[in-house]
């Protein structure tokens, strides 16, 4: 029947755009997260992960996989993960094979989702849905996406930025499901 | 010298020359130092905004009008204790200034949390001016204001005509003197403007407002109601003339009187005296232009207003000044009254005008000896008062009519203002109680070209707001546009309408022009929030409404609107934090405890956001979203009777919200009345056939009770309405799970 929601699915990705488009009803989880890397270079650690900044980037140092870790205080619920590599910039520091894992904590991570870059420039998104619309979303309490190789064999990798997503929470708590209609929502607010 | 000083103080102060007024009265103060120099010294830094020097030059005086001005700039300054004190120093002294000092006061305690002694120094502000329109708005706004019919009524009918009986009397000992001033004054009193001037002193709340707006007509510029006032010096004797007298320099004094007749002498900038006095209104700019700006929309209505009252003879001055914008502005509105110079505080004393007659007992003593005094002063070198406020440059009118008003005229012009304050006070009391078609239904009594301005139309629009109604809201609130395109009063509210309504482009463009035609107004940056808001860029609208707080931190709607933004970006305990500041600046903020609610209901603290809707709905009966939500509130609670109680009584207060009907569905659906839950949805698939949650809902009921065509259909249905991504799979996984029971019985 449904196969697991660890199928993994090879397909090599590439191009990427400068803008950062994503849809309206996802929003960005990584505010709520404690972000933890496996090694990096002084001067470019896991806070040039989440600055905003397309310029700074996280430079790794040690041995690979090199591993990015988001971990969650409860479980909750994503969907996207976004990172903005560049192959013109950083070469042979550009992650080429990247594997995503997801668990309750370090011991039991199980990879959801295997992707390969191929000379990407910009923004790649990475979603984490299966192919059965159950499984539209990840509900775990940490994450872990791993630098498997680079390209050219590259040792250390440079990420600049990670973005991750989740769906909105229902506007108005205790419903069962979200209103779509506009006499409902006029109605569901005092503002 | 002095004399000569003085005059050219007051002259400058009317022409709105501040710098040169402060220095020609820093050298006055210098040469010839004396508590009434150095209250002419600090009005003088009060109409120029600088409340700060006028509290370091204030600090200490006696005199009761030094002590008003001192107060004020406490209040301006945020010192409350000490504004508290220098009004009322201790048990047995009077309050300075009678009405107006009463009303400063009972701001000071409503933003120091003592409600009561709030309500009973804007009751007495009242009963001693019964055109204070500032202190019933107040009361309104505290949800103690009386009926109108009683509060304006018989008795300020007599008030006001003493008052004007004593000016009538007044002015015609002036044509003696007959300088221009005098004459202006007269004027000022056919003229009717008398009133304006009254508001502005009246409502020192904001010192600055009322003398702004005005202007134009002005041509009195202020005297005009100083005439009445000045001449005191025949009549002396009442404490009205008191605040008049001293030279122009009140603007209040010049402002009011062209200005007057339109009520909120601060608010009403044009304050379109006709002809007569109207002199400018000098609007001081507060702090914060707020005050400004609504000084501007009410100084609108009042133009209209007394332009109705130009008729009148009666220059009742139409204390009214609306200053307060709805309590929503921060109620300090000051009448620019005090920043007479102590002739000025005459002049607010004027303001206080029609109330004068009753105060004068009281208060006249302490005026009349300083009347008395001033005047002799006066009177030698110049003119008293009259000279300053007739300084009204116009003097178009300087009616060399005698200004005697008739009794006659007098009388019917009380009754009519205060015929026409009984409709608007009774329908803002109304609307303020939350009653919001009894309020609409008094609106549209009155008489058009008032029901025309921009104030009664916003007022209108937030009756509209707050009844959920926003297509009429829209529609009442853009007329209040073109009425008074640049009043920046009720814009908030009508940002929030167009937000409900989702209309980006009209709210974008409101925010623009208000944005550039005050930046420095809350409204504007509330529009402006909500707009990004609309846009789901939350941080952007956060910031936007921090700013409309830091302009003014007494407009608790703002503090409510950052609250909503907060709980949008999930950072609960500010939200928490932003609510209750708008609790404490107005605890019938109705929208701040439906907030508190609504964070504690997603924390799952159900006992608290019960207490917090039942607030809400203590406060305003009669909506239905707050109905509906205590419902959910007492379902969670388990409490499920009371639930669908208060549901039905959502679904009557108002047939067009379709969620209490969906509550009430759900409620059955928990309780185990699943039929029940089924004909409440059909009959809600009726009125709002696009809903895909009712579709959802009536799907998972099917399922319950094993009907799974139907639970099918449903379920279908539901997903080609598009709800959200979270709903598409949970709809998707309960339809695979509806199949897993026929493969069982096909296995079978």
């Amino acid at each position: 029947m449904a196969e697991s929601s660890e199928g993994e699915e090879e397909g090599k990705l590439t191009g990427g755009n400068q803008q950062l488009m994503v849809d309206d009803d996802l929003r960005e989880m990584g505010k709520k997260a404690a972000w933890s890397v496996s090694s990096c270079k002084p001067g470019n650690g896991v806070a040039s992960l989440r600055d905003d900044n397309l310029d700074t980037y996280w430079q790794s140092d040690g041995a690979q996989p090199h591993l990015v870790n988001i971990q969650f205080q409860k479980k909750v619920k994503l969907q996207l993960v976004v990172l903005y590599v560049d192959f013109k910039l950083d070469e042979s520091y550009t992650p080429s094979k990247i594997s995503i894992r997801a668990g309750d904590g370090f011991h039991n991570l199980k990879e959801i989702k295997a992707v390969e870059l191929a000379k990407p420039t910009g923004w790649m998104y990475i979603s984490l849905s299966g192919s059965d619309p159950r499984e539209t979303f990840v509900n775990t309490f940490m994450l872990q996406i791993a630098v498997l190789s680079n390209h050219l064999n590259g040792r250390d990798t440079h990420v600049r930025q990670i973005k991750v997503y989740g769906p909105r929470p229902n506007p108005i708590p205790h419903q069962p499901f979200q209103f779509t209609s506009t006499e409902f929502i006029t109605y569901s607010t005092l503002r | 010298m002095e004399a000569i000083l003085t005059d050219c103080i007051r002259n400058s102060l009317q022409q709105l020359m501040y710098r040169n007024a402060i220095f020609m009265c820093e050298r006055l103060c210098a040469e010839f130092p004396s508590e009434k120099n150095m209250q002419l010294l600090a009005s003088c830094y009060l109409q120029n905004n600088q409340a700060h020097c006028a509290y370091h030059i204030l600090k200490g005086t006696h005199m009761p009008q030094c002590r008003y001005l001192f107060a004020l700039s406490c209040f301006q300054m945020d010192l409350m204790n000490e504004a508290e004190a220098a009004l009322s120093p201790n048990e047995s002294s009077e309050v300075p200034n009678g009405a107006a000092g009463h009303y400063l006061l009972g701001l000071v305690y409503r933003y120091t949390d003592r409600r009561q002694s709030a309500i009973n120094h804007f009751n007495q502000a009242l009963s001693l001016d019964p055109l204070l329109w500032a202190a019933y708005e107040e009361l309104c706004i505290l949800g103690a204001a009386e009926e109108a019919t009683s509060v304006f009524d018989e008795g300020a009918s007599l008030c006001i005509q003493k008052q004007y009986m004593h000016h009538g009397l007044a002015s015609q000992s002036l044509h003696a003197p007959s300088e221009e001033h005098d004459v202006a004054s007269t004027r000022n009193l056919s003229s009717e403007d008398v009133s304006p001037r009254k508001l502005k002193h009246i409502h020192g709340n904001n010192l600055r407002d009322i003398n702004g707006t005005t202007s134009n007509q002005s041509m009195n510029g202020a005297p005009t109601s100083l005439p009445f006032y000045n001449t005191p010096s025949p009549m002396a004797a009442q404490s009205q003339f008191s605040g008049v007298a001293p030279p122009p320099v009140c603007r209040n004094a010049q402002q009011n009187g062209p200005s007057m007749r339109t009520y909120g002498a601060d608010n009403s900038p044009r304050v379109t005296v006709n002809s007569a006095v109207a002199g400018p209104r000098r609007k001081f700019v507060d702090e914060g232009k707020l005050r400004k700006v609504s000084e501007r929309l009410f100084s609108d209505s009042g133009q209209r207003r007394s332009m109705r009252l130009a008729g009148e003879s009666v220059s009742t001055n139409s204390n009214a000044s609306v200053v307060s914008g709805n309590g929503i502005s921060h109620s300090s509105k000051y009448l620019g009254a005090s920043k007479s110079s102590s002739l000025a505080s005459r002049s607010l004393t004027i303001r206080k005008g029609q109330s004068w007659a009753s105060e004068t007992a009281d208060e006249g003593i302490h005026h009349d000896a300083y009347d008395d005094s001033r005047l002799n002063i006066t009177s030698s070198s110049l003119s008293p008062g009259v000279d300053n406020r007739s300084l009204e440059p116009e003097g178009a009118t300087r009616s060399s009519s005698a200004a005697v008003l008739s009794s006659s005229r007098v009388i019917d012009g009380a009754s009519d203002i205060l015929s026409l304050l009984r409709l608007l006070g009774e329908s803002f009391r109304l609307s303020c109680l939350c009653r919001c078609q009894d309020a609409l239904d008094i609106y549209t009594k009155l008489p058009q070209k008032h029901y025309n301005t921009g104030w009664v139309l916003s007022q209108v629009g937030k009756a509209y707001f707050e009844m959920v109604d926003y297509l009429e809201a829209d529609r009442a609130f853009s007329l209040a546009r073109t009425a008074s395109p640049y009043s920046l009063e009720g814009m908030d509210i009508y940002s929030t309408v167009l937000y409900h309504l989702k209309e980006d482009m009209k709210l974008s463009y409101l925010a623009q022009e208000l944005i550039s035609t005050d930046r420095l107004a809350p409204q504007s940056w509330c529009a402006m929030g909500n707009c990004y808001s609309l846009q789901k860029d939350h941080e952007s609208a956060l910031k936007n409404f921090q700013r409309a707080v830091q302009l003014n931190s007494r407009f608790a709607y703002a503090h409510t609107l950052c609250g909503h933004e907060y709980v949008a970006l999930e950072d609960f305990e500010n939200g928490i934090k932003s609510y209750q500041s708008a609790l404490r600046i107005d605890t019938r903020h109705y929208n701040a405890w439906y907030g508190l609610g609504m964070i504690y209901l997603r924390q799952e603290k159900f006992e608290f956001s019960e207490h917090h809707f039942r607030m809400a709905f203590q406060i305003n009966p009669l909506s239905s979203v707050i109905m509906s939500y205590l419902g959910t509130a007492l379902h969670a609670l388990k409490r499920n009777n009371e639930a669908l109680e208060m549901m039905e009584r959502a679904v009557l207060a108002d047939k067009k919200n379709p969620l209490p009907l969906y509550q009430k569905a759900n409620i059955l659906v928990s309780v185990g009345n699943l039929d029940g839950a089924l004909a409440v949805l059909e009959e809600l698939k009726e009125y709002a056939p696009c809903e895909s949650s009712v579709y959802a809902l009536m799907g998972s009921i099917y399922k319950r009770q094993n009907m799974y065509d139907k639970a099918m259909l449903h379920f279908g249905l539901a997903l080609d309405l598009k709800p959200s991504a979270t709903d598409v799979a949970a709809i998707k996984a309960a339809i695979e799970k509806l199949h897993v029971p026929d493969e069982i019985e096909d296995s079978l």
